[in-house]
């Protein structure tokens, strides 16, 4: 062995001038800081990386971004489709209104169940004034009996 | 995150005594940087060293060296001590850098770190410019770059063999240790690959 490192005396010469190379000035003064630092980005990154290991299944897997982008697109769809549909949402309305109606024809007296314009109801657009009778009576001479006169009686008089 | 000095002062000075790596270790271990910061210092310089003559990239050398040392800290409960910490840390490098190697291939490309100022004044590079040679319009700059091509020709088992011995200076046991295979593996990767060298290098040389 010793014959063969003789023979590779110019060679190790040559190699000593690898040992020269060396990096810029100052390199190594703040080496250890920037290991460090990503050392603590790792760890704050591994704390708060939920969203973004979320993101990377889509990352790592285009199915799953195609997949979700059209389930999204069909809930637009459906979205859309079932606002052009007022049928389905104010039918039964009507449909309760008049119920309301006749529900209320049955129970009122027979004053409140004339047409409207004969109980001196104002035409409205306010739905719910319209429905209310008018209650003309009690403007000329009865008193709304939930309403009276206050009479104070000093003491001593 | 628990941060404490693992640096200790004697008495009468205020130069810090060097605190035993075991102790360093399980600082470190314990999630203590300051402690992982001093064994970063420590070795910083091999590591970079070993990767940087491995790869002739400074650029690739500074990211692997970085990305060794997280890699260590991150492993470091993995640790068992069976070995010391200096030739584990090794092991990461040297993985990382032949992962790296592999995955580069025919991508190579020399990014070469400046010769220092001494270069010029070894008295081993004086002899073999001088009398090796001697009407041959050479310079250090254009043996560096022929040096580094020859060792990129190089398998990577023998280009490591050849920087951890003959220019890291490393006992043929530690490479053992390092490259996880028996002295005598090490011993024929040597002579490999000066082999090569020689015959790569043949004009240069004698």
């Amino acid at each position: 062995m010793n014959e063969n490192e003789n023979n590779f005396e110019s060679l190790r010469r040559l190699l000593v001038l690898k040992r020269h190379e060396s990096p810029p000035p100052g390199y190594f003064n703040n080496f250890s800081s920037r290991v460090l630092q990503r050392i603590q980005a790792g760890e704050r990154a591994e704390s708060t990386g939920l969203l973004e290991r979320f993101l990377q299944v889509f990352d790592v897997k285009p199915v799953f971004a195609s997949g979700f982008a059209g389930a999204l697109c069909l809930l637009l769809l459906f979205g859309i489709v079932y606002a052009d549909r007022p049928d389905m949402t104010s039918q039964p309305l009507l449909q309760t209104a008049a119920i309301t109606d006749a529900s209320l024809a049955a129970l009122s007296p027979p004053a409140l169940s004339q047409p409207q314009n004969q109980m001196g109801i104002v035409s409205s657009t306010n739905p719910v004034f319209s429905l209310q009778p008018v209650p003309v009576a009690s403007s000329f001479g009865q008193q709304n009996p939930l309403i009276r006169p206050a009479s104070f009686s000093l003491p001593g008089n | 995150m628990i941060m404490s000095a693992p640096v200790t002062r004697t008495a009468d000075s205020e130069t810090p005594a060097p605190v035993d790596e075991e102790v360093l270790v399980q600082g470190a271990r314990r999630g203590d940087l300051k402690a992982y910061d001093e064994l970063v210092r420590r070795y910083q310089e091999r590591i970079y060293a070993t990767i940087y003559h491995m790869t002739a990239n400074h650029e690739d050398a500074n990211d692997l060296a970085q990305e060794s040392f997280i890699k260590a800290f991150q492993a470091l409960k993995s640790f068992k001590g069976g070995s010391s910490f200096y030739t584990w840390l090794y092991r990461i490098a040297v993985n990382k850098t032949i992962n790296f190697l592999k995955q580069r291939k025919n991508r190579i490309h020399l990014s070469l770190n400046d010769l220092d100022f001494n270069t010029e004044h070894d008295p081993d590079l004086v002899a073999l410019i001088s009398e090796q040679t001697p009407r041959r319009a050479i310079n250090l700059s254009e043996l560096q770059e022929k040096l580094n091509e020859a060792l990129l020709k190089l398998s990577e088992p023998h280009r490591l063999a050849v920087v951890l011995h003959d220019v890291q200076g490393m006992s043929h046991d530690e490479i053992a240790k390092v490259m996880d295979c028996n002295i005598g593996t090490v011993r024929s990767r040597l002579f490999y690959a000066r082999q090569q060298l020689q015959a790569l290098l043949s004009d240069y040389l004698k």
